[in-house]
C-alpha cells in the first residue's frame, strides 16, 4: 500500500498521502519532511469525527476537498470488504494540479481498495518505513512469458490530458532530467505519452525517475532507450498493456 | 441581497443555510432542515480548522463534498458559514466558481 501512496506523493504539490480506517486509525502513510507518521496520526481522530458528521447529511459521499489559505486536503472514501470504510487523505500545497490529482486519487483508490481486500497488497508493499523523501517505490518485477500478474490491470480509463499536453524535456537540466540531444528528448516525450495511456498522469514523473535510474550521472541518450523502456514497463501492471507499451516504443524508434 | 440569498440564487443550488462555526443557525433558503445542517456543518468546519492548524495549512476557506446523489459546498465567511446543497452533483464545479466570483465582488 505504501507503494501506491508513494505514487501519489510523487505528484507535484503533494506533501503527504495517508490512509485511515473508519475510526481514524492510520493504516499507511507516506509523507515529506514534517508530515511524518506522528503528525498525520494526530489528524486521524478529528478527521473521523468530521466524516461521521458529514455522513449524517451525505451518507453516500465519495470525495471531499477542503481548501485552506496555504494548501488543500483531499479526501476519498474507500468502501472495503475487509477493512470497512476507509479514507484516503492527500495533503497538498498550492502547486497541486487539481485535475491530475483527481484522476490520480481515483486510480490510487481503486488500487488501495484491491490491496485492502486482499489483492495485490502483499506484493506491492514497499519496505519504506514512515515518511521519507525521494525513496522510490518498489514495484513487482516484470513477469516473463506466462508469468503471473500481481494484480488487476491498471486503470486504463484514466487516460489523461497528459497524452496530448506536448511535454517538453530540458536539455539543460532545469527540469531535473537532461536529454543529450533532440532525438533523445523526443524519445522521452514519446515514453511519457505512451506510458500515460496506461498509468495516468504520473507518467512524466515515472519517466523522470527512470531516467535518473538508468542514466544517473549523464544526460539521457538513445543508447539507454532499451533500459529506460524496460524500467518504465515495470510501472504497468497488466501484461498485455506492458507489451503494447514496449511495442509502441519500438515502433517509434526505441531500441 | 445578502450573501445567503446570493448563494441560494445560484443555478444548481437546491438549498442554502447560514450558520457559524459554533453551529448556530442563522437562516436558510428552501430547506426546513436548516438547524440540523447548520449544526453539522459548523462541527465539520471547526474540525477542519483544527486539522488545518495541525497540518500547517492555514485557515479554512471552503469545503466541498460530493456523492452520486448530491454535493455540498461550505463557504467560510468572516463571521459565518454558508452551506449550499448542490443538485445534481455535477453542478458543484460551476457553483464553486460562481460563489468565488460573487464573493470577490463582495470584498
Amino acid at each position: 500500500m505504501e507503494t501506491i501512496l508513494q505514487g501519489l506523493l510523487d505528484m507535484a504539490g503533494v506533501n503527504a498521502a495517508v490512509l485511515f480506517d473508519g475510526a481514524g486509525r492510520l493504516l499507511a502513510h507516506r509523507g515529506r519532511s514534517v508530515y511524518d507518521r506522528a503528525l498525520c496520526e494526530q489528524v486521524g481522530g478529528p478527521l473521523a469525527r468530521a466524516i461521521d458528521s458529514m455522513q449524517l447529511q451525505h451518507e453516500d459521499w465519495e470525495s471531499a476537498s477542503a481548501q485552506f489559505t496555504d494548501g488543500t486536503l483531499l479526501l476519498r472514501r474507500l468502501d472495503t470488504t475487509s477493512a470497512g470504510p476507509c479514507v484516503l487523505a492527500l495533503v497538498a500545497d498550492a502547486t497541486l494540479n487539481p485535475a491530475f490529482a483527481t484522476v490520480a486519487i481515483r486510480v490510487s483508490s481503486n488500487k488501495l481498495k484491491r490491496a485492502l481486500d486482499g489483492g495485490a497488497s502483499s506484493s506491492a508493499v514497499g519496505t519504506g518505513q514512515g515518511s521519507s523523501v525521494g525513496s522510490l517505490p518498489t514495484y513487482p518485477p516484470s513477469p516473463g512469458p506466462g508469468g503471473s500478474q500481481a494484480g488487476p490491470p491498471a486503470a486504463s480509463g484514466s487516460r489523461p490530458a497528459l497524452a496530448n499536453s506536448g511535454l517538453t524535456w530540458s536539455r539543460t537540466g532545469s527540469g531535473g532530467v537532461m536529454a543529450a540531444d533532440q532525438a533523445s528528448a523526443g524519445f522521452l516525450n514519446t515514453c511519457a505519452h505512451e506510458l500515460a495511456r496506461h498509468v495516468g498522469p504520473m507518467a512524466k514523473i515515472f519517466v523522470e525517475e527512470a531516467v535518473r535510474k538508468v542514466c544517473p550521472d549523464l544526460p539521457f541518450s538513445l543508447a539507454a532507450s532499451r533500459a529506460l523502456a524496460d524500467e518504465l514497463a515495470m510501472r504497468i501492471e497488466d501484461d498485455a498493456d506492458r507489451q503494447a507499451f514496449l511495442a509502441s516504443l519500438k515502433k517509434t524508434g526505441g531500441k | 441581497m445578502t450573501e445567503l440569498e446570493t448563494v441560494a440564487g445560484l443555478p444548481g443550488v437546491s438549498a442554502a443555510v447560514l450558520g457559524d462555526l459554533e453551529g448556530t443557525f442563522l437562516g436558510a433558503h428552501r430547506t426546513a432542515d436548516g438547524e440540523t445542517i447548520a449544526a453539522e456543518m459548523g462541527f465539520v468546519g471547526s474540525t477542519l480548522l483544527e486539522i488545518g492548524e495541525v497540518l500547517g495549512l492555514g485557515a479554512l476557506t471552503s469545503f466541498s463534498l460530493s456523492g452520486p446523489a448530491g454535493a455540498c459546498l461550505l463557504v467560510v465567511r468572516p463571521r459565518a458559514l454558508i452551506t449550499a446543497l448542490v443538485t445534481p452533483p455535477q453542478s458543484l464545479g460551476p457553483v464553486e466558481r460562481a460563489v468565488d466570483t460573487a464573493f470577490q465582488e463582495w470584498t
